[in-house]
């Protein structure tokens, strides 16, 4: 089950890979959560360990370490709702702070050089990627609105 | 009834707020993003090779961006991967640096301090002094 779940995950990305930052992975990560429960805690280190094999152990790789755990605590938590239009706007926000969340890790490199500099570092960091951010959270609310309730329907039967 | 009137109070909220933070990022990235200077710019961009060698490029350029200065500098050559990022450079007057094969890479300075961007969002603005320098695996 783990292993279906993570290549889902991983056919997913690799198929919209041509799309900036149009991505499935917060969508299933939700999904997982919400059907299967716990076992989507083993889901995600696999998944990152896979990423990391396949396009290399960079600093994107630590952000990922956080990054996706804290989507599915998120869904963890409001597991019991279950409007299509509640978890696009989650999903739709998880998009769109995704790239604050990820300028942590530049903040701390910079703060090598003082706090001061590091904050600097992640700001700039975060505004310059704030377009692309803006493009993620508006894929993440449209393919949560329009996949929510056929794939939650379909696996709600397999389960 | 009150069920669904409080989920969709919820939701409404919620995507109330979404829709002000997307507005409010965009007026932060207009706001603080790194803007770039138009007009006549007399920058230094300085390689420093695998063999600790500098070399010196004084550049007279309208260039917003780094890349496009890079390419103004006569005898500078480099190359690299297009990303979504812009190029990500790997060789330079044709010493490569490769990541993945030797843990090599080339370093991006602006006066003394990292680049927070690629080349080809990194602004350039009068009297900047670039440099590039190989840095050997750690």
């Amino acid at each position: 089950m783990v292993g279906m779940m993570v290549a889902v995950i991983e056919v997913c990305k690799m198929a919209l890979s041509f799309l900036p930052n149009i991505e499935l992975t917060s969508f299933w990560l939700i999904m997982f959560t919400l059907l299967f429960g716990w076992k989507v805690f083993l889901v995600i280190p696999v998944f990152i360990l896979i990423e990391g094999c396949v396009y290399g152990f960079g600093l994107w790789w630590a952000m990922y370490l956080y990054v996706w755990p804290i989507l599915v605590l998120l869904a963890w938590k409001f597991r019991k709702e279950e409007s299509p239009w509640f978890w696009s706007v989650l999903s739709g926000m998880f998009g769109l702070f995704f790239g604050l969340l990820c300028c942590i890790p530049y903040v701390i490199i910079g703060a090598a050089d003082g706090l001061r500099h590091g904050l600097y570092a992640g700001f700039s960091w975060w505004v310059s990627g704030i377009p692309w951010d803006i493009g993620h959270c508006a894929g993440n609310l449209v393919l949560m609105r329009v996949l929510y309730r056929p794939i939650r329907s379909i696996m709600g039967r397999l389960r | 009834m009150a069920e669904n009137k409080r989920m969709d109070k919820k939701v409404i909220i919620g995507a109330a707020v979404l829709a002000a933070a997307v507005v409010m990022m965009a007026a932060g990235f207009f706001l603080f993003r790194e803007k770039p200077v138009e007009g006549s710019k007399a920058i230094v961009i300085e390689v420093v090779d695998n063999e600790q060698k500098t070399v010196t490029y004084n550049v007279k350029t309208d260039a917003e961006y780094l890349r496009q200065a890079m390419e103004e500098a006569e005898g500078l050559e480099f190359s690299g991967a297009e990303s979504e990022y812009g190029m990500m450079v790997d060789t330079v007057n044709g010493i490569t640096a490769d990541y993945n094969v030797n843990g090599a890479y080339w370093s991006f300075y602006v006066n003394g301090g990292y680049c927070n961007y690629g080349i080809d969002t990194q602004p350039v603005q009068d009297g900047d002094t670039f440099r590039i320098e190989y840095t050997p695996a750690q």
